[in-house]
């Protein structure tokens, strides 16, 4: 706006004579000059033009000028525009009061003085143009405001919106580490809300045996500005723990100074469970290797050596004693032998497998434990609802039961209740999911599995039996069923005081046995 | 197969090693077999070309030729002479089908006189001693 552009002032007067004077009076002041010849004339140009000023006489026929101030400012558009009020009577204060209440800003008495009349116009008009350009000016600030307002909005949306479709889970620190904002993927994997973790409320997530390290790399990378890297486990909204790599970058201003951080955690559980699984099956690779070559080394000498015992076991050259100890020598040495083929050896008895029934094994390996049943007053409870017919190998499953049952057995030194069950079943797990087979279930109440060795139980060397076991029963067991394609699994349960464990042993029944079974069926 | 019953049954225990070769000749031989040995496969075959024998009880991880490989040239040559390899390794080795049966070490000495019993269609009860 120029410095001076004309604004409208309304001149009201009932007498045109009037209302020429003021326009002469005003005329140098190169404004627009309105006349009105009333009231009603005055209203009218009011609510078509904006006006600066409104010049009126006090008492006019129609509608006074204290009347159309009443009107003027009940208007909103109006409520601040200039009115002088010029009045031919004299007013007294009383009077000028009542104009004050409507809002009047000046009066003007009778004669007219025009340099007072034309300054006090012109000081009106004047603020008129300030304010109408301060309200430009407002209205231009407000625009660009609204217009930065929507830009940052804007891009603050593409950032959440980024910010949510990244698989990580992302955050951003205040300049000293404090968490102020999360995205989705946070609240969606830790189950909390902005309040629990705002700050540094994310502390409870972590692991204690992780957090104390954590923090202080953490806090050493604020201090330094270096970018963050770590990793570390976060409890999720499952209580479960997941493995993430964690990084964090400064964001600097153009000064360089650090405003903000923002850092992410991707999770890399799987990665790190495929490497660990990777280390693991290597680890028993290794293990099977090194079985393989002890067992060969053991076994040649432990074959010439039960040769040679039992040569001369009825030697007619040895007398009492001298047989005594060589029967001694030979009960030792069929220990040796014992543990070697409970553990190291995997041979298999025939060279095909053949149509076994798992109830048979079952039975059989209940004989051979019938005596340490009856010294440990162990009750047993046996259920078979199914022969169990598969394809396989007996030595080897036998093997696999008698370990199992073996270590329920150990489990309950002071009595207890052995369960065993078969059925058919249906494969629950991965690799067996859908398939038919039977499945055994080996239960006892004894000690219980302690969790922390849960994890390890088919480990190799692993054992609870201290110099009786050799730790390798069940991870020999695991090898064995795992080659009938099947699935070894335990759950241990304490409830009430008392311990449950149970083995469960899925083996799917053989394809090339299906044939045969729909055979039958039709015949 | 059948055996002859006026004559003892001939094996041939086949080892590289010398102590578990002489024992187990004198295990066989309790049992009332009549046993040659030789020390390696080649030697082996040149004692199935050379003499009447009933049965092959070879080691199978032998320097050179081992046991299925023995097992595979004795059957080219001699097809009803049952083989039995006997091994302390805990897997059945490759190619083990060649043999008429696969006997562990580890299951001691009246396994295999059972074992060698059953191949020659013998009954158990009539190795005395066993």
């Amino acid at each position: 706006m120029s410095s001076h552009e004309p604004v409208n002032i309304l001149m009201v007067d009932d007498q045109p004579g009037k209302l020429l004077s003021y326009e002469a009076i005003l005329g140098p002041l190169r404004e627009k000059l309105v006349k009105a010849n009333s009231g009603r004339e005055a209203l009218e140009y009011l609510l078509k033009t904006d006006i600066a000023v409104v010049l009126m006489d006090v008492s006019m026929p129609d509608i006074d000028g204290f009347q159309l101030a009443d009107m003027i400012r009940e208007h909103p558009r109006f409520q601040k525009t200039a009115i002088i009020f010029i009045s031919a009577v004299h007013l007294s204060d009383v009077d000028r009061l009542k104009g004050y209440e409507r809002g009047a800003v000046d009066y003007i008495s009778v004669p007219v003085i025009p340099e007072l009349l034309r300054a006090k116009v012109s000081v009106f008009a004047e603020l008129y143009r300030k304010t109408q350009q301060l309200e430009k000016l407002n209205r231009e600030l407000e625009r660009r405001v609204a217009e930065r307002t929507e830009e940052l909005r804007e891009s603050e949306s593409q950032f959440r919106s980024l910010a949510n479709s990244i698989p990580q889970l992302a955050w951003m620190t205040n300049p000293d580490g404090a968490i102020f904002w999360y995205n989705q993927r946070w609240y969606d994997y830790t189950g909390t809300t902005f309040e629990e973790v705002r700050g540094w409320g994310w502390k409870v997530l972590h692991h204690p045996d992780h957090l104390d390290e954590v923090i202080r790399k953490f806090q050493r990378c604020l201090t330094t500005g270096e970018p963050w890297e770590d990793t570390f486990p976060l409890r999720g909204k499952d209580s479960n723990y997941r493995w993430f790599l964690s990084r964090a970058l400064p964001i600097r201003d153009v000064n360089g100074k650090i405003v903000r951080w923002f850092g992410t955690n991707t999770d890399i559980t799987d990665r790190k469970q495929a490497e660990e699984a990777l280390v693991k099956s290597e680890r028993l690779a290794a293990m099977g290797r090194l079985a393989g070559i002890i067992a060969h080394e053991i076994n040649n000498p432990l074959e010439a050596i039960s040769n040679a015992f039992y040569l001369l076991r009825d030697h007619p050259s040895l007398d009492e004693e001298a047989r005594y100890y060589s029967k001694l020598a030979e009960e030792e040495l069929a220990r040796v032998a014992h543990i070697t083929k409970q553990t190291l050896s995997f041979y298999r008895e025939s060279q095909q497998a053949i149509a076994l029934s798992l109830a048979d094994v079952l039975d059989n390996v209940i004989e051979l434990q019938s005596r340490n049943l009856h010294v440990n007053s162990i009750a047993l409870d046996k259920r078979f609802q199914t022969p169990g017919k598969i394809q396989g190998y007996p030595g080897e499953l036998k093997q696999v039961f008698l370990n199992i049952i073996g270590n329920a057995i150990q489990a309950m030194p002071n009595g207890g209740r052995l369960r065993i069950r078969l059925r058919e079943a249906t494969g629950r797990s991965s690799g067996s999911s859908g398939r038919r087979g039977v499945r055994v279930s080996i239960c006892d109440t004894g000690m219980g599995i302690q969790p922390e060795h849960a994890k390890r139980l088919f480990e190799p060397f692993f054992s609870t039996k201290e110099a009786k076991g050799t730790g390798l029963g069940l991870w020999i067991s695991k090898g064995i069923i795992q080659k009938y394609e099947g699935t070894i699994r335990f759950r241990s349960i304490k409830l009430a005081g008392h311990n449950a464990t149970c083995f469960s042993v899925f083996i799917p029944t053989a394809a090339a046995t299906q044939p045969t079974e729909i055979a039958a069926l039709v015949a | 197969m059948k055996i002859m019953d006026q004559r003892k049954a001939v094996i041939l225990c086949v080892d590289d090693e010398d102590n578990p070769l002489v024992l187990r000749k004198l295990v066989l031989q309790k049992a009332g077999y009549e046993v040659l040995t030789a020390n390696s496969g080649k030697q082996a075959l040149e004692l199935t070309a050379s003499r009447s024998v009933d049965l092959v009880l070879s080691d199978h991880l032998m320097p050179g030729m081992n046991g299925t490989e023995l097992a595979q040239q004795i059957k080219a040559q001699h097809p009803n002479l049952p083989v039995i390899l006997i091994s302390g390794v805990n897997e059945l080795p490759a190619g083990s089908a060649h043999a008429n049966a696969f006997v562990s070490k580890i299951e001691g000495p009246q396994a295999l006189c059972k074992e060698v019993a059953a191949i020659l269609n013998l009954p158990f009860e009539n190795c005395e001693n066993c």
